[in-house]
């Protein structure tokens, strides 16, 4: 699915007394979001920077949201000019397809908690209380950042699974044990909660370093325990943000597709494996639509009941001049215990996968799957295979090119959009954020097949040109399914931007743009970074995308992996994949710590 | 605020820097790809399902040795066929080769393939490409047999069927649920073969079969290999191309041996084709002519232990290969038929029977 799956953010703890903070505090700071102003589409239609985005966005929509996906729809419901249903029938006598659709909201629904309370717990830790070696923990908590998908699930199943070394030590003391343990339901959830706490890690962090100190000071001048102050200042002024992070981990749950494959077993298998293999036999295409259209559905209640509980809340206003919150003391000696030892045992459980992944990279695939290492297993066949293969560097090359592109022009793109949206909110902004949202209802595979189908001729609406075989395609498919992530980010952002600061602006003298350009801009620079990261990675090693859309001579990294892990004669492929996901985690560490490590650094030698 | 600002926006200008550089790097690969495409001795894009292993570097080399300038596109062989019906207006690529009957097929229905009479067409059995109108032309050939480790299990059955019929089995074979991947709709279409009429109508002992088959069989765990699980003794029985024999038995000790098949077994053969609407139309051709000549099958198949079609180069197979090949018979399967009708099955299974 399109949704943001496995690595998503960061921020923390070596930034809370910095800048990075800032868009948080203002999203904190913002009043719950207005309803529709009366007369926003005519100021809208009557401001020339309203009506260029305007036509830019529609224009946008209807070349590449709503014609590829409306001709995709329409070959696969009606083809041959004939309405064609009986996608409802199949699907609907089918008791697995039922199940797995129930699995999978099933899924959804309880990551919605349990990543909620895992995520709270370590954004606490590491921005809250003053723990011992805070920026370890928080570099622990981070590796989510650059580690997830299929090498993740596959990674626990080696640790934990029916064979897995974790599970042969508990065997020897424990004969009795049932090898299975680590399967199902519960072991999804388990991986799954902590693979994605990444965007806890990134907004909600930088919410809670925008809380304002002196409010906390008065509330424990005024007796309040730890508890209260969480309780009734911490978490309700961190609500909006909890909302935002929680449609998207609804939405990785519903979008699930490796972990159930890998660790769910028989009983408790999602509908996402099953949208993919529909969603590739042209027979089967009009079911696996109509089951991504049911998952969007769901996406659409949800997203629709938030918008209503974020309007009725009465929020908790902080201050318009913040004082950066410090870390707070424990007030008793058990409780620092307690949580101590809750964050490092949870340090270890999310640090664990990551070494051993780098360590499976040196050993003989073999031994990895038969789950006994021995010393004599060692090797680094891997990593010479991969780094002296004909073109081991071309599709990094290719990836880092493609993923930089676009999420520098999705960012750059969608931000006069976020800001006309949020500033003139009419019916008109309304529906053209309905039409910004298309992709995250369809799976990313339907979209890339929408856009072939789509411009394999020459189309009016981009001037004449064909599309399909260029490498724009690969590019604008890529910005496509970024949008809706990206815009609702930087909507929250836009919200947060106090309205004096511009009126202000504007009193001076400063036109439209420069406003946007000098004070707008500069005050939500933080969360454009960390947007603009999270798209990188995450586009970084596409496959769903890229095999329908890919030039010949630019190979992208996802064709590129996929490849040499496949074959007749390849046992070894498990090895090359941690080989890849190594050198993923490293270009993707090095993203993270050019948005945030500098700065970090930066902090500290203020400090 | 002014520091946090001015750092936000050094950040901002760091990013517009790093997109202007890609753009750049971007800018400048895209002119190349223009030359070439305009360029006299364009390069010939050939589409494969069979570049994994190094064969598609050997490929690449091979030709360009022989005078062609060639760049594969390796994909899987469902999305590869995918790929080339969405790309039908507007071809991208030249040649296509490594598909199986059953996806060549399915771009024969769908017009994506031109035929052409090869050089060595009298050296290619007629019954293992396209008979009918020579759309498509063979060139490896692979079986899909059910296998076990002969120095571990003792017990193997009689007929492949007793697997899923007889209970002594239950749970201890593999089953691939991956079935949006060419070898798993080759054992469905090979199971369901004998129920299937001319028109494509599977009778209910068919189904039954397939549901059976599925019920009783350890579903395949993604990303552990079929002979870690024998090393593991997760399953005895499971099912594998031919092409990977060899190698596992060398890397895992294993002693593997077939499973009879009364019914025979799937094959998979490897076709190649020119896309339709090729603008390079005779290029294509005489590629074509060069790879599935008898040299180079043969030089083919001594480098990746292949099974050639041609007879010719069959001569200069492993014989290991051969004999692992000859030794299973070919069912009798219409592909033409399964072809029309795979997408449904494999709908019904996925909807119905898989556990």
């Amino acid at each position: 699915m399109s949704a943001p799956h496995g690595p998503v953010a960061a921020g923390g703890a070596p930034l809370q007394a910095d800048g990075a903070a800032l868009p948080a505090a203002a999203v904190v700071d913002a009043p719950p979001p207005p309803a529709r102003r009366r007369g926003a589409t005519r100021r809208m239609l009557r401001s020339p920077l309203g009506v260029v985005v305007l036509v830019g966005v529609l224009w946008f929509s209807a070349a590449f949201l709503v014609m590829p996906n409306a001709t995709l729809l329409l070959a696969t419901f009606v083809p041959d000019g004939r309405l064609s249903l009986s996608a409802f029938e199949r699907l609907l006598s089918s008791e697995r397809a039922l199940r797995s659709l129930g699995n999978s909201v099933l899924l959804a629904a309880t990551l919605a908690v349990t990543v909620n309370v895992v995520g709270v717990f370590i954004v606490l830790v590491t921005g809250w209380f003053r723990m011992r070696a805070r920026r370890v923990l928080w570099l622990g908590y981070a590796t989510t950042f650059v580690y997830g998908g299929i090498v993740l699930a596959a990674g626990y199943s080696f640790i934990y699974g029916r064979y897995g070394f974790v599970t042969n030590a508990l065997a020897q003391w424990w004969p009795d044990l049932d090898r299975d343990w680590f399967s199902g339901f519960a072991a999804v959830v388990a991986v799954m909660t902590f693979a994605t706490t990444t965007n806890h890690m990134l907004f909600l962090s930088a919410a809670l370093a925008g809380i304002d100190h002196q409010a906390i000071e008065a509330a424990r001048l005024m007796g309040a325990s730890t508890a209260t102050i969480l309780r009734r200042i911490v978490i309700p002024a961190l609500r909006p943000m909890l909302f935002a992070v929680t449609v998207l981990t609804f939405l990785t749950g519903l979008g699930a597709l490796t972990a159930p494959l890998v660790l769910g077993g028989e009983d408790f298998q999602t509908v996402a494996p099953m949208i993919l293999t529909f969603a590739r036999s042209s027979s089967s295409r009009d079911v696996a639509a109509l089951l991504a259209i049911l998952l969007g559905l769901a996406t659409i209640v949800l997203l629709a009941l938030m918008n209503r509980v974020e309007r009725g809340g009465t929020y908790f206003a902080v201050a318009k001049v913040a004082v950066p919150i410090t870390p707070q003391p424990f007030q008793t000696r058990w409780g620092s215990v307690v949580v101590h030892v809750l964050a490092w045992a949870l340090w270890a459980v999310y640090v664990f996968p990551v070494l051993c992944a780098v360590a499976f990279s040196f050993v003989d695939a073999r031994a990895i799957m038969s789950g006994s290492i021995t010393a004599a297993d060692l090797t680094t066949d891997h990593w010479v295979g991969v780094l002296t293969s004909a073109d081991a560097l071309g599709p990094f090359v290719v990836s880092v090119v493609y993923s930089g592109l676009a999420s520098a022009a999705v960012v750059l793109g969608l931000l006069l959009v976020a800001r006309a949206l949020t500033r003139w909110r009419g019916w008109l902004s309304s529906l053209l954020e309905y039409v910004l949202h298309i992709p995250w209802i369809l799976p990313t595979i339907l979209i890339a097949l929408g856009l072939v189908m789509t411009f394999d001729r020459p189309r009016l609406l981009v001037g004449g040109q064909v599309l399909t075989g260029t490498v724009v395609l690969l590019g604008i498919a890529y910005v496509i399914v970024k949008i809706p992530f990206t815009l609702r980010l930087l909507k929250a952002a836009f919200a947060a931007v106090p309205d004096e600061l511009e009126d202000a602006a504007r009193i001076l003298g400063a036109g439209q743009l420069t406003t946007i350009r000098r004070v707008v801009v500069p005050v939500i620079a933080p969360t454009m970074a960390a947007v603009a990261a999270l798209n990188f990675t995450s586009l970084l090693d596409d496959y769903d995308a890229a095999v329908f859309l890919y030039h010949p001579l630019f190979e992208p990294l996802g064709i590129a992996i996929k490849r040499s892990t496949e074959g007749e004669a390849n046992v070894q492929s498990m090895g090359i994949t941690f080989v890849y996901t190594v050198l993923l985690m490293v270009v993707q560490g090095l993203v993270l710590w050019l948005v945030y490590g500098r700065r970090g650094a930066g902090a500290r030698r203020r400090g | 605020m002014r520091a946090w600002g001015r750092r936000g926006l050094r950040t901002s200008v760091a990013l517009l820097l790093a997109g202007t550089v890609l753009t750049g790097c971007a800018g400048g690969g895209e002119p190349a790809a223009d030359g070439d495409a305009a360029g006299g001795d364009q390069k010939l894009v050939v589409y494969t399902n069979s570049n994994s292993d190094g064969r598609g570097e050997w490929v690449t080399a091979q030709a360009a040795e022989a005078g062609f300038d060639i760049e594969i596109v390796g994909l899987g062989g469902a999305d590869l066929t995918n790929r080339i019906i969405a790309e039908v207006n507007n071809p991208v690529g030249d040649v296509v080769f490594g598909l199986n009957t059953m996806f060549f097929e399915q771009l024969k229905a769908e017009q994506a393939i031109t035929a052409y009479q090869p050089s060595w067409s009298d050296e290619v059995p007629q019954e293992a490409g396209d008979p009918v109108d020579g759309a498509y032309w063979p060139l490896v050939d692979q079986a899909i047999v059910t296998v076990y480790d002969s120095a571990t299990t003792t017990d193997a059955p009689a007929d492949v069927s007793e697997l899923w019929t007889n209970p002594e089995y239950a749970g201890r074979y593999e089953v691939n649920t991956a079935l949006g991947q060419a070898t798993p709709q080759l054992v469905v279409a090979g199971i369901l073969a004998p129920y299937t009429d001319a028109e494509g109508q599977v009778s209910d002992e068919g189904w039954a079969a397939v549901e059976a088959y599925y019920a009783n069989g350890s579903p395949a765990v993604e990303g552990t290999d079929l002979y870690a699980r024998f090393e593991r003794g997760e399953v005895a029985y499971g099912v594998t191309p031919t092409g990977g024999i060899i190698a596992r038995d060398e890397e895992y000790g294993t002693e593997t041996a077939i499973v009879p098949s009364a019914q025979g077994v799937p094959f998979v053969t490897e076709q190649i084709g020119v896309i339709a609407g090729t603008d390079q139309q005779q290029r294509a051709q005489e590629f074509i002519d060069w790879f599935g000549s008898a040299e180079v099958q043969g030089e083919f198949a001594q480098e990746f232990n292949s099974m050639p079609v041609n007879e010719v180069a069959a001569e200069q197979a492993n014989p290991e290969v051969v004999e692992l090949v000859g030794s299973v018979q070919r069912a009798d399967i219409d592909y033409a038929v399964v072809r029309e009708h795979i997408g449904e099955w494999v709908e019904r299974i996925e909807l119905e029977y898989l556990p």
